[in-house]
Formats: C-alpha cells, structure tokens, sequence
C-alpha cells in the first residue's frame, strides 16, 4: 500500500521532525502518524532534554508544546532566541493553553513558523510541518 | 432656621428684662418705697435667676444635641464613635438620645464589617472560579487530541487498511460524541473570556444583508434535512461596522437553539433584519414552544436550561445565550428575547450601524467613522 503522501514530493520524504511534548499519549498519536507516513520522527517528554536535542542534531521540523512541567516552551523559546535564533522558524507551537494576543504577536515577531491550538487536525499539522521545514 | 440657645436667650432675655422693668417701674411709680424696693430686689433675683437658668438649660441641651450631631458626623465618615466624659451629665432624655445612637451606630459598623468581609470572600471565589475555567479547559482540550487524531487515522485507508462498514459507523458515532465534547469545551472557553473581557474583535465594513445571508446558507442544508422551513426576511441592508466571525457565532447559537425547539412538523425559522434608528436590529424567529415570562428573565443567565416538556431535551452547556449575550455587548449591542408559550419566540440583538458623514458644502469626498 503505497503512501500518497511520500510520493507526492519526493522532497518531503524521510523530513526529520522533533516533537516536545510532556503528554505521552499525544506524542505517540503524533509519532504513530508521521511514522506512517515514513517521515524520521524523535520523541521527547522533557523540555530540558528537548531543548539539548535542538542544539545538538539537525531537525527539519519541531513541534513544541509551551505547558510543560519544570522547564516549559516558553522557556526553550527564550533560550532560542538568545543563543540559536536561527532555529526558531523550524518551530511549531502546539498548544492547548489560551495564548494572550501579545505571546501571539511576540512569536510572529521572533519569526516562529506557526501557532496551533489543540485538538488540531492531523493533515493540517503535517501541512504546517512541511511549511515550516522550507 | 433658628438656634436653640438664640431662642432661649430671646426669649428668656426679654422675660427676665420686662420683670426687671416691671421692677423698676413700680419702684419709680410707687408711693411706698420700702415695699417697691422689696418688690425691686425680688424682681432683680427673679431677672438674674431666669438669665442663669437659661444658661444652664442652654449648655445642657445644646451641648449635647451639637455632641450628637458630631459623632453622626464623625459615624459617617470614618465609622468611628467619639466619647467623652459629657455622657453622664445633663439631661436625661438626651443621655438616653446618645445610648440609643451609640447602639445603633455600632449595629450598623459591625454590619458594614460584615459585608466587606464577605465582598472579599466573594471576590476570591470569583478568582478561584476563573482559574478553575481557565485549568478545567486547558486540561479537557488535551486529551481530545489523540482521540480526535486516531479517528482521523483510522479514516487513512492507506495508513491502517480498510475497515468494513460496522467499524466505520463505529467510527462515526465516536466523532460526533467528541465534536458534541468539543463544542462544550469551547462554550466553556468561550464564557470564561466574555468574563474577562478577554474577547478579541476584529471590525470590517460589512452589508447587514451579507451577515444574514451567510447564516442563511450554512443552516438551509439542516434545515432542509429536517424539513423546517427557513425564511430570510431583510428589512434593512444597512452597513455595520463590526465583526463577522463573532456575528456569526451568534446566529449560530440562535437558530441552533431554533431548531431545537420546533414544533414536530411544520417548524419555521425565519431571520433577517430590520432598521432601528442607530442600529441594525438582527431577530431570529421561530414558531417553536415559546419561553415563558419568568424563563424570559433568566434565559440569559449561564448554565440557564429551558426545562421542556417535550419530548426531545435541550443539550448543551446551557452557555449558548449567555455567550450571544456576551458577544453582542462587546460589540457594543444589546441582545433580548420577545416570547409567548406556544407562540414561537423571537430573539432580536442590536449592532451599531457604521455612520458616514456627508461633510456639507465641501468636496463630495465622504469620510467614515464609527459611533461608539
């Protein structure tokens, strides 16, 4: 059975996408999709963790939740823009926090890829992750 | 208006000066001298009595009504009492004038107390219960997710093979519980912003035709399904200056609510627009069971349910009407609801219509403003 989505743009296939997020059953769903649709995909709970991966490997794509416990998105954001500003339009922010008008402003400014609000639409976050790894 | 101790004095002066006079007179007019000096002397004492006991009978009646007067002064503004050694003196009605205030005062400070106390109380409850909206939400909002992405999956022939028929409606039941649990969660969100003012406006110059006709078109298909009859009415097409997505969300609410209510067959829902003066007057009407008057005072109020008596319950969060609410104050409107018990019911809201100035004499170059 063949993935329409992998031959659609022999370019997407095989994109290495990082997903932070301290919910495991969200990540997994994330994970189990992208997996199927054979993109590389690397899960991490913790913000902390997440944010040395961001530094340390390459990633086309990262999907970042922004209420973590500890060490939370807004956090691996600041620190982003202090010493790897050029990271942050690889950045999805998926979130389900209300997020105030000025935080929203704020992300366009720092040159954040997209903001999603959860529940969202799988084929919509794999649109906006392709988007966001050009 | 007249002072006591002036009107004492008068009155007491010229009594104790027409004695003394009195005396004096007769002292001159008599022909016994003795005796006129005696009555002199005495008249002299009596004059001399009088004054000092106008004196007296002045310090204490005046002093303590201008202490009383004080300390109501003193009550009032600061909710404090003054007391002072004058209490035990003087005259008795007064004394018992003073206690009976001075108890009455106190009543009413420890009332006073009381009801800040609980204003306090209630403002941290209303605090606590924003928070909770605000957790409550954020924590429903999460799990939906993969439910909602592992129903799109399963959908994905081609990611997790093909499912027969009953596994496909099994599916479908599952999504439309969730959107059901969705919506409920944003109505939640959505209140809870309309409380704290939080709600975001986005105006556009828009006909007031267009709005109804949006709404028109998304509902005519469930409308057809059901067979209810939809009707658009346009009495005005005036401009407003307002925001589509949020009107919108209204009419939603409104003929969701409709289509609830209709009678079994035969329902009509009609909605359009009338002229009213300074504003567009939007009105969704249905000829449905009708709102009595005491569900017309609450009907606005949150987590308010119109108990039916029919057979089909209203579900919901019981928000929709007191979001419209909401929605239509902040764009500056007001929304309300004229009803009888089955004789359909109506509900009108306001928005401002957009004002255009012809500025008179000069170019024919029109400017656009907004009336607040």
């Amino acid at each position: 059975m063949t993935n329409l989505l992998s031959t659609s743009n022999q370019e997407e296939f095989g994109l290495n996408v990082l997903i932070i997020d301290d919910n495991e059953q969200i990540t997994k769903m994330i994970s189990s999709f992208l997996d199927m649709s054979n993109y590389e995909c690397t899960v991490v709970n913790d913000g902390k963790e997440g944010l040395d991966l961001i530094k340390t490997n390459q990633y086309d794509s990262i999907i970042l939740d922004l209420a973590m416990p500890e060490f939370d998105g807004y956090e691996i954001l600041d620190a982003l823009q202090r010493e790897n500003p050029s990271y942050l339009s690889k950045i999805i922010v998926l979130t389900a926090s209300n997020v105030p008008i000025e935080n929203i402003q704020k992300f366009k400014e720092l040159g954040i890829s997209s903001c999603l609000q959860k529940p969202v639409d799988i084929d919509q976050l794999l649109s906006k992750i392709i988007d966001s790894s050009v | 208006m007249i002072k006591i101790k002036n009107a004492l004095f008068l009155i007491f002066g010229i009594t104790s000066f027409i004695m003394f006079y009195i005396g004096i007179l007769n002292y001159l007019t008599t022909q016994d001298k003795s005796i006129g000096l005696v009555i002199l002397i005495f008249s002299v004492i009596v004059s001399l009595g009088t004054l000092f006991a106008t004196f007296y009978i002045s310090k204490n009646l005046t002093k303590p009504i201008e202490l009383l007067v004080t300390r109501m002064n003193e009550f009032s503004r600061n909710n404090l009492i003054v007391k002072n050694s004058l209490d035990d003196k003087g005259i008795e009605e007064l004394q018992i004038l003073h206690k009976n205030f001075e108890d009455m005062a106190n009543k009413v400070g420890s009332a006073l107390k009381k009801e800040k106390q609980f204003n306090l109380e209630l403002k941290e409850m209303d605090t606590r219960k924003t928070e909770f909206m605000s957790m409550i939400s954020h924590e429903l909002k999460t799990p939906i997710m993969p439910i909602l992405g592992y129903l799109q999956l399963l959908k994905k022939e081609e990611l997790m093979g093909k499912l027969n028929e009953k596994q496909l409606d099994a599916l479908n039941e599952i999504s439309i519980s969730t959107e059901k649990l969705q919506k409920l969660i944003q109505d939640v969100l959505m209140a809870q912003k309309i409380d704290l003012g939080k709600l975001t406006i986005k105006r556009e110059m828009i006909e007031s035709k267009k709005l109804v006709e949006d709404s028109y078109k998304s509902f005519a298909p469930i409308c057809e399904n059901k067979g209810t009859k939809l009707v658009l009415s346009l009495g005005t097409t005036e401009m407003v200056y307002s925001d589509i997505d949020r009107i919108s969300q209204v009419f939603s609410n409104l003929i969701s609510n409709a289509l609830a209510f209709l009678p079994e067959k035969n329902g009509i829902i009609e909605v359009g627009t009338r002229d009213n003066s300074d504003n567009v007057t939007f009105f969704v009407r249905d000829n449905g069971s009708g709102i009595s008057e005491k569900q017309k005072k609450n009907i606005f109020k949150k987590f308010y349910q119109v108990d039916t008596s029919s057979k089909r319950k209203k579900e919901g969060s019981g928000l929709g009407l007191s979001i419209c609410d909401g929605i239509v104050q902040t764009l500056g409107g007001k929304i309300w609801v004229k009803s009888s018990l089955n004789q359909g019911t109506t509900f009108f809201f306001d928005i401002p219509k957009a004002k255009i100035p012809v500025e008179p004499f000069k170019s024919l170059k029109k400017s656009y403003y907004l009336k607040k």
